[in-house]
C-alpha cells in the first residue's frame, strides 16, 4: 500500500459514512444531462435502419426539409469522418450500407421533439435488402459475405490488435504458454465442450443523452452522460482533427453506465447536427428502444475449452478458443477479446496453454465495453467447464478447483508471477463454500426437499479480473484549501454511481488527518476544470486515483508545512498538525490555523507570504507492458481482484423453475475503504449478474430483426427476483501499491454468478446447461435432454455445442 | 406522446356515445391508459381524439347486489378489486388473477374492463372472469346489449364491439359467489411480466368445474361443463384439447403445454384438498 | 387546454397540449425535473409520482387527466430544506448509487408506507416491484424502508473473512 501507517489507527478508511453524492439525488435536485436545457436549444431525432444488412440506394430528405421548424438534417453522404477506438471502421451515419438493425442513417434537429420526430418520418430511404450474417459460425465460414470488405484499409492500433483483412475477423488475440501438444500428450483425461452467451444490454436507468454545441472557430461544447469527459474529448478531437483545447466536455450526474457509456457514442453525430444548424445547441435523449439497438450492447460469445488433466487431477494443458460475436462494428469488442484472451483460464495454474480469441463481425447490434469486459461471458463457460472436468475425472468440483488454483509462485497465461500479495483466491473460495455448507444438505434442507418435492443443489465458481487498460494509464488529483480550512478535491474520475466520490473523501480525510466533513470531492466533471483521468472503467479508479488523492494530500500538507514553518519560524520537520492547525511538535501552543494559511499567510504587521494552498498528486500504472502479439506474453495487470460465489439453488424437477435460496460472494479487496460501498457493489453487481443468468439476452429472427427491443421482452431483475439470503464476504490481503492496501471491485461482483448458479442446478438435477440465459424452460429442456431452443442466434462455430470427450 | 391528439372527457353516457358515433375510427377510448398510451407511443395506434371514459357518470365503482352480482364498472382498477374486502371473500379467484398483474403502479391505473377490451390473448384477468361466468354489458347510442365473456373475444386483440360501442360494465353473477379455486401464471421472472401462460380453475357452488386459460390461443379460453369430481386426467385432456399455444420469444409451445398441464394438476390438487 | 393541479401542496395553472403526458408536463411545463424518464412505457417506474394518493407511472398518464387532481413528486418529500425520515434512511443505508431511479423509488416507498405503515420484507418487495434499479441490487433500499418504518434490519455490513 502506498501508506505504511499502522492500519489499526485508521480513522476514516474502513468505516461506512453516508455517501457524499446523494443528497441532491434524494430530492430530485441532482441534474442529469436529460434535465439540462440551453438557450436556443434544438431537439434531435434519428432515423434508423429496419434492416440488418442492406445497401442504401437513395435517401430523400426533401419532404423533411420543408417541414416548418426543422433546422438541420444530416445523412451519411454529408459526413466524411470515421470513428473507432481501436479499429477505425464506423461512419457517423451509415453511408452506402447499413450493417445492423437499428443503425442510424439520418438525423434531424428541430425546434421541438414532435417536429423532429415528424421530420424523421418524412425522410425516405430506399434499401436493397441483403441476407445478413447472424452468427459467428456463418461469419467464419469460407466464402462468407464480408461485413467490412474494406477491413484491410482501416487504420488501427497496430501494437495491440490484429485484424484479418479479407475475413470477418476484426481481431485475433493469441496467447501461447509452454507446449500445448506435449501437455495433451501427458494428460490422462481430455475434456472438451463449448459454451454460449447471447448479447445483453447494459440497461442503465438513464439512457444516453448528449447536448452538443459547435460554435465559431471550431470550438465545441459537449454536455453528456458518459463515463469520462477526457475520453469523450480526446476521441472527439481525434475524429475531427481538432486541438484538444478546442473542445470542452462537461458531465453532470450520470444515471448509470456499466461500460455502455465508456468511449464515445452519440457525441459526434449531435455535434455535427449543431454545426449544420448554425451552432445552436442540439440535444438528443435516446429512447429506451434506441438504447437497445441504436446504442451498442455486449458481444455474444461462444467459448470452446479443451482441458487435459493428469491422473491426480492437476490441469496440465488447456486449449481455449473464443469466438466473440461482436456485431457490426469493432468498437470496444476487439479489446474485450484481448483482455479476455489473456485472462481466459481464470485463477488456475495452466502449465501449457493455448488461446485463440477472435472478434467476429456479424450484422447485429455491436458490442462495446460492459461491466466485466468479457469476463462475465467467458467465466460462464470456464466455471461450467471446471465443473464438467471434475465430474468427468470423478473428483469433487470444490477439491478440483482448490487443487488447481493459482498460488504464490504460479505463472499466469501471460508469464506474470503470482506473489503473496496478489490476492487470496483460496480464501474467497473457501469462505463461500463454508457459507453455503457446500458438499451436503443440512437436515433443514433435506426436510425442505421432502416437504416441497423440489431439489436443492449447491455450486461454487471462482473469478478474477485485472483492469483492462493501457499500460501507461494515468490520473491526477488537485486538492485546494478553502479560506476556512476545508478542502475541495478535484478528481477527473467520473462518478457514475459507484461511490468513488465518498471513497476519495475518506482517503483524503485520512491522509490529511481531517474530519470527514472538512473534505468535499466534486461530483460533476469538466475537462476545463478537472485534472486528467482516463475513464471510469476497468475497476482501476480506486487504486490509481486513490493513490493520486494521497499524493495530492501529501503535497498540500508539505506546502502548508513550508508556509507554517515560515509563519512559526520553525523547521518543517518539527511540525505536526491536526484538523484545525499546524503546530510545533515540541511546543504545541505555538501554532497557526490552516485557515490562516489557506490563501497565504499574513504576518501581524499585515505583510503576506506564500499563496493559496493547492496540492497536486498524479499516479501512473507502473511496470506494465504490452502483450506480444504472437505469444500474448507480457505484464498487463495492474492488480488482480479474486473472488468466488457459492449458490444454493432450489429447482422444481417437473417444471425447471428454480429459486436461489442463498448466494454468498467473497472478494479480496485488499482493504475495504468503505465496507457499505463495497456491499453496494457486491449486491448490485450480483443482481446484474443474476439478470444475465436468469432472463437477459437479445433475440433475433432469421432476418436479423431484434425481436425484444424493449422491456416488454428484455427483462431485468426486480425486487422480487432476489435470492432469499445474500452474504457479502470481504477478504483483505493487502495490495501493496494500493491506497491503504485497496484494490478495485467494481466489475467483479457480476462475474461468475451465472456458472455458480448453473453448477448448483446441475448438482440438484443433473441438468447440464451450456447456454445462457438459464430460463425455466432451458432447465426443463436440459433435465429432459431435449434440444435447447435456438432463439438466441448462437450457432456455435464448430457446429456442436455439447461435444464431450472423456478418457483417452 | 409525440403523436398529437385531442382529449375529450365526456360526462354522461349520452355524450360518450355521441362522441364515439361521430368520431368513428379516429377515436380511442382511454381508461387506465396502460395499454392505449403504450400503443400510441409505439405507433400502433394513431387516434385523432382520445376519449376519457373515467369521468362518465355511472362508470366508476365496484358494487354488489344479490340480484345482479359483482358489478365492475368501466373505471374500476385492478387495485380497487384487490382492496375490496367483499371481493376477497366472495371472489378470491379475481384477487388471485389481479395480484400478479403488472406492477403496483400499473394496477392503480389499469382497469378490468380495459384488460378485456384490449383483448390480448394473454389478458391477465380473463381466466378468472371466464371461470366465474362473467358477462359484459355493452352500450352505445343504440342501447345496451349483454354478451357472455366467453363470446366476447373474436381473435387476437379483436372483440365483438362495434366501432361506436363501449363496455359499460362487467358483471360476475351472484351464482359464482363463493366459487373455490386459484390461478397460476407462468412468468419469466418473479417480478412483473406478461403471462407466458395463465390458468385459473374453479369449482362453483353447483359442483361444476371450469378452467380458464390465457396465452394459449388467439383468444382466452374457457373449458366448462366438467364435473367437480372428474378424474384429473380427464380434466387435463379436456384442457389440452382446447389449447393451441405457439412458440414465440417468450416460450416454446411444448413448454407452454407442459406448464398448462402442470398448473391444471396442481390447481385440482389444491381445490380438492 | 388549461389545467389546474395541486403539486406538493402548491397550486399550478398551465396551458398544455392535450397529447402531453404527465411526465413531460411536470418536467417541461412546471419545471419539476426530479421525476425521470427511464422507458416511457410504464415498465421501469422511474417516473413514479403520487396522484390523488396513489402511486402511478407518470409516463402513462396524460396531463389532461390531472385537471383538478392532487399530485406529489420527489420535490415535495423534503420539507423546509430537511430530508424526510425516509430520505434520511435511504442515505444512512446507502440505498442510492447513480440516483436515477431514486425519485421514483422514494415515491413508491412513500406510497407504500402510507398504505402500510409497517411493511414486511415481502410487502416491500411487492410494493417496489415496479421500480427498476440497476445499481444497488435493491437490498439496501429494502433495508432503508425497514429502517424508516421503525423496523431496522440487522446490520448486514459485509462480514470479514
Amino acid at each position: 500500500m502506498l501508506e505504511t501507517e499502522n492500519r489499526e489507527s485508521l480513522r476514516q478508511v474502513g468505516r461506512s459514512p453516508e455517501r457524499h453524492d446523494i443528497e441532491d439525488k434524494l430530492t430530485g435536485a441532482a441534474v442529469y444531462a436529460s434535465d439540462m436545457d440551453m438557450p436556443g436549444m434544438l431537439h434531435a431525432q434519428v432515423k434508423r435502419s429496419p434492416h440488418a444488412r442492406a445497401r442504401i440506394l437513395r435517401v430523400d430528405v426533401s419532404r423533411a426539409e420543408r417541414l416548418p421548424g426543422v433546422r438541420a438534417i444530416l445523412t451519411g453522404a454529408d459526413l466524411d469522418y470515421r470513428l473507432g477506438l481501436y479499429v477505425v471502421d464506423k461512419d457517423i451515419l451509415a453511408k452506402n450500407e447499413v450493417r445492423h438493425f437499428g443503425e442510424a442513417v439520418a438525423a434531424v434537429a428541430a425546434d421541438t421533439l414532435v417536429i423532429a420526430r415528424q421530420a424523421v418520418d418524412l425522410i425516405e430511404v430506399e434499401y436493397e435488402v441483403l441476407p445478413p450474417i447472424l452468427t459467428a459460425r456463418d461469419a467464419l465460414a469460407p466464402g462468407a459475405p464480408l461485413v467490412h470488405p474494406d477491413l484491410g484499409k482501416y487504420s488501427y492500433i497496430e501494437a495491440v490488435f490484429s485484424p484479418q483483412p479479407g475475413t470477418n475477423i476484426a481481431n485475433l488475440t493469441r496467447c501461447r504458454k509452454g507446449d500445448i501438444d506435449k501437455g495433451f500428450a501427458e494428460a490422462t483425461w481430455i475434456v472438451e465442450r463449448e459454451y454460449t452467451n447471447p448479447s445483453v444490454q447494459h440497461v442503465p436507468m438513464e439512457t444516453h443523452v448528449v447536448i452538443a454545441q459547435w460554435k465559431t472557430g471550431d470550438r465545441v461544447e459537449l454536455w453528456t452522460s458518459a463515463q469520462s469527459p477526457f475520453t469523450v474529448r480526446d476521441l472527439f478531437c481525434h475524429a475531427f482533427n481538432l486541438p484538444l483545447s478546442n473542445v470542452h466536455v462537461s458531465i453532470p450526474n450520470v444515471g448509470g453506465g456499466f461500460g455502455g457509456k465508456a468511449g464515445i457514442h452519440l457525441e459526434p453525430l449531435i455535434a455535427c447536427l449543431s454545426r449544420k444548424a448554425g451552432g445552436r445547441p442540439v440535444k438528443l435523449q435516446a429512447t429506451r428502444e434506441e438504447e437497445f439497438s441504436l446504442l451498442p450492447c455486449r458481444s455474444g460469445l461462444t467459448y470452446r475449452i479443451k482441458t487435459g488433466v493428469l491422473a491426480d487431477g492437476r490441469i496440465i494443458a488447456q486449449k481455449m478458443e473464443m469466438f466473440w460475436d461482436a456485431g457490426a462494428y469493432a468498437d470496444y469488442a476487439v479489446n474485450v477479446t484481448r483482455a479476455s484472451g489473456y485472462s481466459a483460464s481464470g485463477p488456475y495454474e495452466i502449465p501449457n496453454a493455448w488461446v485463440d480469441a477472435y472478434t467476429v463481425y456479424t450484422n447485429k447490434v455491436y458490442g462495446t465495453a460492459y461491466r466485466g469486459f468479457g469476463h462475465v461471458e467467458f467465466f460462464w463457460g470456464l466455471e461450467r467447464h471446471m465443473e464438467l472436468v471434475a465430474q468427468t475425472i470423478g473428483m469433487d468440483p470444490l477439491e478440483f478447483r482448490r487443487l488447481n488454483l493459482l498460488r504464490p509462485g504460479s505463472i499466469t497465461l501471460t508469464g506474470e508471477k503470482i506473489t503473496e500479495h496478489t490476492g487470496d483466491v483460496r480464501k474467497c473460495l473457501d469462505s463461500v463454500a463454508a457459507s453455503i455448507g457446500y458438499g451436503e444438505l443440512t437436515a433443514e434442507e433435506k426436510a425442505r426437499e421432502a416437504r416441497t418435492g423440489f431439489k436443492i443443489g449447491k455450486g461454487v465458481a471462482t473469478l478474477h479480473k485485472a483492469p483492462a487498460m493501457p499500460s501507461n494509464t494515468a490520473t491526477a488529483v488537485v486538492v485546494k484549501m478553502n479560506g476556512d480550512g476545508t478542502v475541495l478535491v478535484n478528481v477527473g474520475l467520473t462518478e457514475i454511481g459507484q461511490g468513488s466520490t465518498t471513497a476519495f473523501a475518506q482517503i483524503a480525510a485520512e491522509r490529511l488527518g481531517f474530519p470527514l466533513n472538512k473534505v468535499r470531492v466534486t461530483v460533476e466533471k469538466d475537462t476545463d476544470r478537472d485534472p486528467y483521468d482516463w475513464q471510469t472503467v476497468a475497476s482501476k479508479g480506486l487504486i490509481l486515483t486513490g493513490n493520486a488523492v494521497i499524493l495530492a494530500c501529501q503535497d498540500l500538507l508539505a506546502k502548508a508545512y513550508e508556509l507554517a514553518g515560515q509563519a512559526l519560524r520553525a523547521n518543517p520537520c518539527d511540525l505536526d498538525h491536526d484538523g484545525e492547525k499546524v503546530f510545533v511538535r515540541h511546543n504545541p501552543d505555538h501554532s497557526v490555523k490552516f485557515s490562516q494559511l489557506a490563501l497565504g499567510y499574513a504576518f501581524p504587521d499585515g505583510s503576506g507570504i506564500g499563496g493559496p494552498l493547492i496540492g497536486v498528486g498524479r499516479y501512473i500504472a507502473q511496470g506494465l507492458t504490452n502483450l506480444n502479439k504472437e505469444t500474448g506474453q507480457g505484464l498487463p495487470a495492474l492488480d488482480w481482484t479474486y473472488g468466488a460465489h457459492g449458490v444454493v439453488a432450489e429447482v422444481n424437477p417437473t417444471t425447471g423453475q428454480y429459486h436461489i435460496l442463498k448466494i454468498a460472494s467473497a472478494y479480496d479487496v485488499g482493504k475495504a475503504i468503505n465496507p457499505e460501498l463495497i456491499r453496494g457493489q457486491c449486491i448490485g453487481g450480483m443482481v446484474q449478474g443474476l439478470g444475465t443468468a436468469l432472463c437477459e439476452g437479445y433475440i433475433y429472427d432469421q432476418q436479423g430483426h431484434l425481436l425484444n427491443p424493449s422491456f416488454t421482452d428484455n427483462k431485468i431483475p426486480t425486487t422480487k427476483d432476489l435470492p432469499d439470503e445474500i452474504e457479502c464476504i470481504i477478504v483483505e490481503r493487502a495490495q501493496l501499491d494500493g491506497p491503504y492496501g485497496a484494490r478495485g471491485v467494481g466489475e467483479h461482483p457480476m462475474i461468475s454468478v451465472a456458472p455458480a448458479l448453473g453448477n448448483a442446478i446441475r448438482q440438484a438435477t443433473g441438468a447440464e446447461l451450456t447456454h445462457m440465459p438459464i430460463r425455466a424452460e432451458d432447465v426443463w429442456r436440459a433435465m429432459n435432454r431435449h434440444d435447447p431452443v435456438e432463439t438466441w442466434a448462437a450457432k456455435t462455430p464448430a457446429g456442436s455445442d455439447r461435444t464431450i470427450h472423456a478418457a483417452k | 406522446m409525440l403523436h398529437q391528439f385531442n382529449y375529450l372527457a365526456p360526462r354522461t353516457r349520452a355524450e360518450l356515445h355521441g362522441v364515439l358515433a361521430a368520431e368513428g375510427p379516429a377515436a380511442c377510448l382511454l381508461a387506465g391508459g396502460t395499454d392505449l398510451l403504450v400503443n400510441i407511443r409505439a405507433g400502433f395506434m394513431k387516434p385523432r381524439v382520445v376519449v376519457d371514459a373515467k369521468k362518465v357518470e355511472g362508470f366508476s365503482g365496484l358494487s354488489w347486489s344479490e340480484r345482479e352480482g359483482l358489478v365492475i364498472r368501466a373505471g374500476v382498477t385492478i387495485n380497487q378489486i384487490l382492496r375490496d374486502a367483499r371481493t376477497s371473500i366472495d371472489f378470491p379467484l379475481l384477487v388471485a388473477c389481479g395480484r400478479d398483474l403488472a406492477s403496483h403502479q400499473l394496477r392503480n391505473r389499469a382497469t378490468v374492463v380495459g384488460n378485456i377490451v384490449n383483448a390480448s390473448p394473454g389478458a391477465d384477468m380473463t381466466p378468472a372472469l371466464l371461470c366465474l361466468r362473467a358477462h359484459v354489458t355493452i352500450s352505445s347510442k343504440r342501447g345496451e346489449r349483454e354478451v357472455p365473456l366467453k363470446a366476447f373475444f373474436k381473435g387476437v386483440k379483436r372483440t365483438v364491439l362495434a366501432r361506436d360501442e363501449v363496455v359499460d360494465r362487467i358483471v360476475v353473477p351472484a351464482a359464482s359467489k363463493g366459487a373455490r379455486g386459484d390461478y397460476f401464471k407462468l412468468k419469466r421472472i418473479n417480478g412483473h411480466d406478461l403471462g407466458i401462460v395463465g390458468v385459473a380453475l374453479c369449482v362453483d357452488r353447483d359442483g361444476e368445474l371450469r378452467v380458464g386459460v390465457s396465452a394459449c390461443a388467439p383468444v382466452p379460453l374457457l373449458i366448462e361443463g366438467l364435473d367437480a369430481d372428474a378424474p384429473a386426467d380427464e380434466v387435463v385432456a379436456a384442457v389440452m384439447a382446447a389449447i393451441n399455444p405457439i412458440t414465440d420469444v417468450r416460450a416454446s409451445k411444448e413448454y407452454r403445454r407442459h406448464m398448462v398441464e402442470y398448473f391444471v394438476r396442481r390447481l385440482l390438487d389444491e381445490v380438492r384438498s | 387546454m388549461k389545467i389546474n393541479v395541486t403539486i406538493n401542496g402548491a397550486a399550478y395553472e398551465r396551458e398544455v397540449p392535450e397529447h402531453v403526458t404527465l411526465l413531460r408536463f411536470l418536467r417541461e411545463y412546471v419545471g419539476l425535473a426530479g421525476t425521470k424518464e427511464g422507458c416511457g412505457g410504464g415498465e421501469c417506474g422511474a417516473c413514479t409520482v403520487i396522484l390523488d394518493g396513489r402511486a402511478v407511472n407518470a409516463c402513462l398518464v396524460l396531463a389532461a387527466e390531472v385537471d383538478g387532481a392532487t399530485l406529489r413528486t420527489i420535490e415535495g418529500e423534503a420539507v423546509n430544506g430537511e430530508h424526510s425520515e425516509l430520505q434520511k434512511a435511504f442515505s444512512r443505508r446507502h440505498a442510492v448509487q447513480c440516483g436515477y431511479c431514486t425519485p421514483g423509488m422514494v415515491m413508491s416507498a412513500r406510497a407504500l408506507i402510507e398504505r402500510n405503515p409497517k411493511p414486511s420484507v415481502e410487502e416491500i418487495k411487492e410494493g417496489l416491484e415496479g421500480n427498476f434499479c440497476r445499481c444497488t441490487g435493491y437490498v439496501q433500499i429494502i433495508e432503508a424502508v425497514l429502517e424508516a418504518t421503525g423496523q431496522p434490519a440487522a446490520n448486514q455490513e459485509g462480514s470479514h473473512a
